[in-house]
């Protein structure tokens, strides 16, 4: 691609020319297995998986490629690549999933090794998005500008991305594996529901390490995971990692697909023997090559140093009077604006939720839109967030007008984020080859249905997750209001459950509150919930608090009366 | 089955020295024989007191370190991928080079498909039973296809981690 | 007012290895993409042929099945279950353009 644009700094780890070779030989090695395919030489039985583990699907309709997004960083110019790679491989847009992936929807197999070169010229891949290995690394998608963050999680997110890639003893475990890592007290990237959780804090030395937990999950058995080491010193994160991944890969459950997450061996052995097996090999390798000296973090670290963010003002005439103008402005101000570690700053998040929209969904127009704004207001740098949406993280107050207008041009500036429009779908029976039934329609319906901005921030925090099989890519269980939806003798129905949460200290599980409800009810039962959480709801409380409170039955009983 | 070790342009297949004795087979007093792992708990002794090699083929589930200091005294140890998504065997490999120190021959057998053989490589495997077509050219090249490595382990290939501190100075590959 | 999903018409279909695109399997041997061009097997034994016909005509495809069909008095051929339904004709909402600004 020839690079045409300015060249901006880039406060993200920047490939050196290992990263650049292994991602190109990697690039190599899958255009001759897609020959060797092609060719009838391999059968799809062995092929599948190395076409996994570059991150292709085989759905409904076509290949899907997923894309990795690193702990979910981007800069402007990968993402410019990334619309031009969805036009000339794809139909011109992509899906943006709960793993702070992206998803192209419409790939050819033997387009698929130019796609990859196309990726790799701006330090990208799909590695290990797919198969039983270890997956895409994600953190906290407001790292490095938060205001509550103790350390920046992508330092270890970078160094675990590295030794789990081609990682050749965990490439044929059990079943795939997920790291997620926080470093803020308030957990935005649900560690507690990963097979590995990782949450950074200081403890009463002041030294900053790892509260590893394990075991956490949703799909089929959603469980909360558990504390395998309350406090983990940094240097030892790898071998730590590479003792629990062994234990897993030699005695994780290999004989039912459905009980081969690591989840099923804590649930089985029970955490203390677990945590006894990992100590017991951690053991005899701490001390070995994985230990993580000094220089090796900091020189990752130095990559991750915050941009020189010149002094900005604070409080801003022109944004205070466009908040009294304005009120849509004011409302965004309060949902999609969060505060930022420097003063003068914010960082904003852009809804790729407006109303009706497929949840996720950027077209590449879009895309190069959100490029050119990260590129003028936040430094060239962009997030991609669990929630599905795109986060600019360093975006200066008073420019805070100019970059609600910019989006509001693509459509991202719905005043939604955490709200009940704020919707995570996984992409459903439209193109899923796993799913049982749709979630994207459904999701447009509520959406429509609640469309009203004031409405929405009249009723606040509601986060509603919809997944179209129990594998869950939706996250149903965690939603305040969950929807799953199942098959039934062909007919699509959707079970409903309240009182999820990942939020850390609160994670739970939704309960199940009755009977399914059919495509065509959905919006009716939801909209039943919200009205009996307006009714019941005690001064500033969250629907999730109410629900807390209150318990399911008087949502259930007025739901069922509606229907 | 072809059995494979690398050299040459298209791997070396080789000759398989080895007696794979039934667990209720007499034990021959000399000769190269390969016995279970059962087999090697039960009868370590007489194993033992015999003349000639013994080598010892393991189970994905068989406890590895159980193996303990006795690795010095097998010529060869095979290890079984039931199927070739059954990863098992990888960290037998590795336990039993980097823990144990084992130093003999390590064979791959079962699911052992061309596509493995650089992660094979890495955990320690030097010797592969395999009837895919094009494995031993693929065995030729496989040390060619990744030139960097992120992890250390058992072929003691240096990690770009230690390589990035080697060369501060000094421009790296390529 | 569900489906009976064993229904006696069958098609046989599966995605091209090359490119994923859906397709069935055509009087002549072939793969096509339109379902309207499909072979249709109209009893058990017919299924049975039509599959491993199929299965024989597998290297330019993926894991061919058998897809339960219903066929209207125009001879329109319909899938039965909604899944194969969406395999036959796509998406059941409108993707956003390539060259969309906004989602409309």
């Amino acid at each position: 691609m020839p690079d045409t644009h300015f060249h901006r700094p880039q406060h993200f780890y920047k490939y050196d020319d290992y990263d650049r070779t292994l991602v190109a030989e990697r690039v190599e090695q899958f255009r001759d297995q897609v020959r060797r395919r092609l060719a009838g030489e391999l059968t799809e039985e062995q092929f599948k998986p190395l076409r996994l583990t570059n991150g292709l699907y085989l759905q409904l309709h076509a290949y899907m490629l997923r894309i990795a997004i690193p702990y979910g960083t981007l800069s402007a110019r990968q993402l410019r690549q990334l619309a031009d790679i969805s036009r000339k491989y794809d139909r011109g847009y992509g899906h943006f999933t709960t793993r702070q992936n992206l998803q192209l929807n419409w790939i050819k197999l033997e387009d698929a090794p130019d796609a990859l070169a196309a990726l790799a010229e701006v330090d990208m891949h799909a590695l290990q998005t797919s198969g039983n290995c270890i997956r895409n690394v994600t953190a906290d998608h407001f790292a490095g500008a938060a205001a509550d963050e103790i350390e920046d999680p992508r330092i270890w997110a970078e160094i675990v991305r590295q030794w789990s890639t081609l990682h050749p003893e965990f490439t044929f475990l059990p079943r795939k594996f997920k790291i997620a890592i926080t470093g803020s007290p308030n957990d935005r990237a649900a560690v507690r529901v990963h097979d590995i959780g990782l949450r950074l804090w200081r403890n009463a030395e002041g030294e900053v390490g790892f509260e590893v937990i394990v075991g956490g999950g949703l799909g089929r058995t959603p469980m909360i995971g558990k504390t395998l080491r309350e406090f983990l010193p940094k240097k030892d994160l790898l071998a730590y990692l590479e003792a629990t991944l062994r234990v897993y890969n030699r005695y994780g459950r290999r004989d039912n697909l459905y009980k081969a997450r690591i989840k099923i061996l804590v649930h089985e052995v029970g955490v203390e023997k677990m945590r006894a097996d990992v100590e017991a090999e951690f053991a005899a390798t701490r001390d070995g090559l994985l230990g993580l000296s000094d220089e090796t973090i900091e020189a990752i670290a130095r990559q991750f140093a915050p941009p020189d963010l010149p002094a900005r003002p604070d409080r801003v005439g022109a944004v205070e009077r466009l908040k009294l103008e304005d009120r849509d402005f004011a409302l965004w101000l309060k949902s999609n604006v969060a505060p930022h570690r420097a003063s003068g700053y914010a960082i904003v998040t852009a809804s790729l939720k407006p109303a009706g929209a497929p949840p996720g969904d950027a077209s590449a127009v879009q895309m190069e839109g959100l490029a050119d704004i990260a590129e003028s207001f936040s430094q060239a740098e962009l997030r991609v967030s669990h929630e599905q949406n795109i986060v600019l993280p360093h975006v200066a107050v008073e420019d805070l007008p100019a970059v609600y207008r910019a989006l509001g041009q693509l459509g991202f500036a719905e005043a939604n984020v955490g709200k009940i429009t704020d919707i995570i779908a996984c992409p459903g029976l439209d193109y899923c080859a796993l799913a049982n039934a749709r979630s994207i329609p459904v999701a447009q319906r509520i959406s429509r249905h609640f469309a009203s901005l004031a409405r929405q921030h009249d009723i606040g925090d509601l986060k509603i997750k919809i997944s179209g099989c129990i594998n869950a890519c939706g996250h149903h269980h965690v939603g305040h209001i969950g929807i799953l939806g199942v098959d039934k003798n062909g007919v699509e129905l959707y079970q409903i459950s309240l009182g999820g949460d990942v939020d850390f200290g609160n994670t739970a599980l939704g309960t199940i509150l009755g009977p399914a409800v059919t495509a065509d009810r959905v919006v009716e039962a939801v909209d039943s919930l919200v009205a009996t959480y307006l009714d019941l709801r005690a001064a500033g409380e969250r629907f999730v608090e109410t629900f807390r409170r209150i318990g399911a039955e008087p949502f259930k009983d007025r739901m069922y009366a509606a229907l | 089955m072809p059995l494979f070790r690398e050299g040459g342009p298209a791997g070396l297949v080789v000759d398989d020295p080895w007696l794979r004795l039934a667990d209720d087979a007499a034990v021959p007093a000399d000769g190269m024989v390969l016995v279970s792992f059962g087999r090697w708990r039960a009868a370590r002794a007489a194993l033992l007191a015999r003349r000639g090699p013994v080598g010892v083929a393991l189970a994905n589930t068989d406890p590895v370190e159980a193996l303990g200091p006795d690795v010095s005294r097998f010529d060869l140890v095979v290890l079984h991928f039931p199927k070739f998504s059954d990863g098992r065997a990888y960290s037998q490999a590795r336990l039993l080079r980097g823990r144990l120190g084992y130093q003999g021959e390590l064979r791959a057998t079962g699911g052992v498909l061309q596509d493995q053989i650089p992660f094979m490589l890495r955990c320690g495997f030097d010797s592969f039973e395999s009837d895919q077509k094009g494995f031993g050219e693929a065995l030729a090249k496989a040390r060619t296809l990744f030139s960097v490595v992120y992890q250390p382990t058992e072929d003691g290939r240096a990690p770009a981690s230690v390589l990035r501190q080697r060369v501060t100075e000094v421009v790296p590959v390529r | 007012m569900a489906k009976n999903l064993s229904g006696d018409l069958q098609v046989a279909s599966a995605n091209r290895l090359s490119d994923g695109v859906v397709v069935w399997l055509d009087d002549a041997g072939g793969w096509t993409d339109r379902l309207d061009r499909a072979a249709i097997a109209r009893d058990g034994r017919g299924a049975d042929i039509l599959l491993a016909r199929a299965q024989a005509e597998a290297s330019s495809v993926i894991d061919p099945f058998l897809v339960a069909v219903s066929e209207g008095h125009d001879g329109t051929v319909e899938p039965l279950s909604l899944r194969e339904r969406i395999r036959a004709s796509g998406l059941t909402f409108d993707a956003i353009a390539a060259d969309a600004v906004r989602y409309a």
